[in-house]
């Protein structure tokens, strides 16, 4: 009886095997003519960055008194992207949540990706790039006292270590993937899946270590998630300035960077099932799921924004109460409300359970969830610097090319990274995907006899 | 004296691959190898069972090097900022607070580090030489038991396995 209710069970191990290996069958001329595309616009950025170390930062909308603009909003964005992919693969992980087994290895992929984007940016926003490392404190004779007491110390060491544990956390779960493609492969990827899997062979003493690295790297990363955005968002807090210092800042930038980051993996996983044929593996099912995530990232956000707004007005500050209302009313005032339209008003659209199993809605949504998003980090960042205590400083800012062309150039580098990722290793985990069929098989045994005596 | 050889036996599912173990372990058999396509708590139970084994000591590692890590934060943090004391407006040179975003953060690092850094040492990674018995289905739809054992015990462990539920048992030199 088992084996006949086994065999009812799809996918099977082997389809699992069959689908992620045509995944990763060599991409045809469609597949690298995009990847030729997202290499022009990484090329572009990096033309107009090094023009602008060329001729300093005259060239950009940058001045007194907005000296953090674009730059520090595609860094937080970023890192806020980042943070999705660790919630999908870590929290979920250590919940036990059987949905997230078919999408967190996209999601992991796209936060390591996200963060090695946005370790770029503070790169980015140096006038003299070289000196880079004067951030790091470590014993110098040029009287330069490493304060341990500035965010942006602490914003040094959070980033360094979420990329090292997200690398790490990816590449563990990747080795037995790998391997799994290593038999199967043959040529030059055979030799290249070998180097990579360092020999794993699934035993019993491989998988016990395996197991608890995992477990341990997941419990370590679910702290680690939470202190980065806060972090990230003490960088801002910390300060004085009217806009910025607010003790609602860390988790309400937690909230936001799950938010986008499960919206961006929407706007990957849509296409990618689709185009790589995995739509058995990535299912509706699956989508739905993250949408949920999406909808109530979207109403903790839109009470952040709430709260945020009500602090201002019930400390009556007058300051903060006149940066606020430039944020709302000023000549920028358009992108706030954009941003609540983007991140407020449409996700819940996906209270309707037929706009969250189309994957043309889901796809739209996605997007506006991530412009929302980006407006978001715009409009506290640069609208605070803009109208700050002093009114007589009061100067907004408008970016010129080379910001435009640089955050253009950032998400064809991602996107770069992503696609070759996806092309030559596994993007859905062939392990956890056949530890859930296993799971299920034993439940659906377990069920039988009981529907079957009802 | 009879020649060692290897056992390799196939199974269609965990569930009889834990059988098979239990087997081994009835018969006093414990130089023996699971490999299976994912890890099955069940198979790494059972062989740790029958090897009498704990938990990984790969959280041993980990433990270590998370204490490494906030003791270097310790030392960085308060160490420099004696080194450089510089008297910001009475302010204690030494503050506890800021720090702690450090200490947490190189305690994370170090134990993380370490803990991947156990796991290759513990699991013989990299590993150039395959396993004796290694099959590429282990890896894709079969669970696998190898079992080394004198020529002469091996029809006994071999009717062990096939009881188990092993699909096939093959013999070959260990």
């Amino acid at each position: 009886m088992a084996a006949a209710i086994d065999t009812e069970i799809q996918p099977s191990y082997v389809d699992v095997d069959r689908q992620v290996q045509r995944a990763l069958a060599p991409g045809g001329l469609k597949y690298w003519l995009w990847v030729l595309f997202c290499a022009f616009l990484t090329a572009l950025g990096g033309a107009f960055w090094t023009n602008q170390i060329y001729n300093s930062f005259d060239i950009t909308g940058y001045g007194q008194p907005t000296m953090w603009a674009v730059y520090i909003t595609n860094f937080v964005f970023w890192v806020g992207i980042a943070h999705s992919g660790t919630l999908i693969s870590a929290i979920l992980f250590l919940f036990r949540v059987r949905w997230r087994t078919a999408i967190f290895r996209l999601a992991e992929t796209m936060t390591v990706f996200a963060v090695a984007t946005a370790g770029l940016f503070p790169l980015i926003h140096l006038g003299r790039v070289w000196f880079f490392y004067w951030l790091v404190p470590y014993p110098n004779e040029r009287s330069l006292q490493p304060d341990f007491r500035s965010p942006l110390v602490w914003d040094l060491f959070a980033i360094s270590t979420y990329l090292t544990i997200s690398v790490l956390f990816l590449f563990t779960g990747l080795i037995p993937d790998i391997a799994n493609a290593r038999d199967k492969a043959v040529g030059w990827r055979r030799t290249f899946y070998s180097i990579l899997s360092f020999g794993w062979q699934g035993t019993d003493r491989q998988w016990r270590n395996f197991a608890t690295v995992y477990l341990l790297l997941a419990g370590f990363a679910t702290p680690l998630v939470l202190s980065v955005h806060s972090v990230v968002s003490w960088d801002f807090a910390m300060t004085q300035l009217p806009g910025w210092h607010s003790t609602i800042f860390a988790p309400y930038f937690v909230a936001g960077a799950i938010f986008s980051g499960c919206a961006l993996v929407l706007t990957l996983a849509i296409p990618a099932r689709r185009l790589m044929k995995i739509e058995g593996l990535i299912t509706i099912w699956h989508l739905d799921n993250l949408s949920k995530v999406v909808l109530l990232t979207s109403v903790i956000m839109t009470y952040s924004y709430a709260t945020e707004s009500f602090m201002v007005w019930y400390t009556q500050d007058p300051i903060e109460m006149a940066t606020f209302q430039q944020r709302y009313y000023g000549p920028q005032g358009y992108m706030f409300w954009m941003m609540i339209t983007c991140n407020c008003a449409i996700p819940l659209l996906l209270f309707i359970p037929r706009v969250r199993t189309n994957t043309v809605w889901l796809f739209i949504i996605s997007i506006f969830v991530n412009i929302g998003m980006w407006l978001e980090r715009f409009v506290i960042f640069v609208g605070s610097l803009s109208t700050n205590a002093d009114p007589s400083q009061w100067k907004f800012y408008v970016p010129r090319l080379t910001e435009v062309i640089i955050t253009i150039g950032s998400f064809g580098w991602f996107l770069m990274n992503f696609s070759l990722f996806a092309k030559f290793l596994p993007i859905v985990s062939m392990t956890e995907m056949k530890e859930g069929i296993s799971w299920l098989k034993q439940a659906v045994r377990e069920v039988y006899p009981y529907r079957k005596a009802a | 004296m009879s020649a060692e050889v290897a056992l390799v036996s196939t199974f269609a599912n965990d569930e009889d691959c834990v059988r098979g173990i239990e087997a081994l372990h009835g018969a006093h058999a414990h130089d023996f190898r699971a490999f299976t396509p994912f890890p099955s708590e069940k198979v790494i139970e059972a062989s740790q069972e029958a090897r009498g084994q704990g938990h990984s000591p790969v959280r041993w590692f980990v433990l270590l090097g998370a204490i490494t890590g906030f003791l270097t934060a310790v030392a960085v943090t308060i160490g420099t900022s004696l080194e450089w004391n510089l008297n910001t407006g009475g302010r204690p040179v030494v503050s506890i607070p800021p720090y702690v975003p450090i200490m947490f953060e190189l305690m994370i690092l170090f134990g993380g580090v370490s803990g991947v850094i156990g796991f290759f040492l513990l699991s013989r990674l990299p590993a150039f030489e395959s396993e004796t018995g290694y099959r590429s289905h282990f890896g894709s739809d079969k669970f696998g038991l190898v079992v080394r054992c004198q020529e002469n015990e091996a029809q006994k462990f071999e009717t062990l396995l096939r009881d188990a539920g092993a699909e096939e048992v093959q013999r070959e030199a260990a």
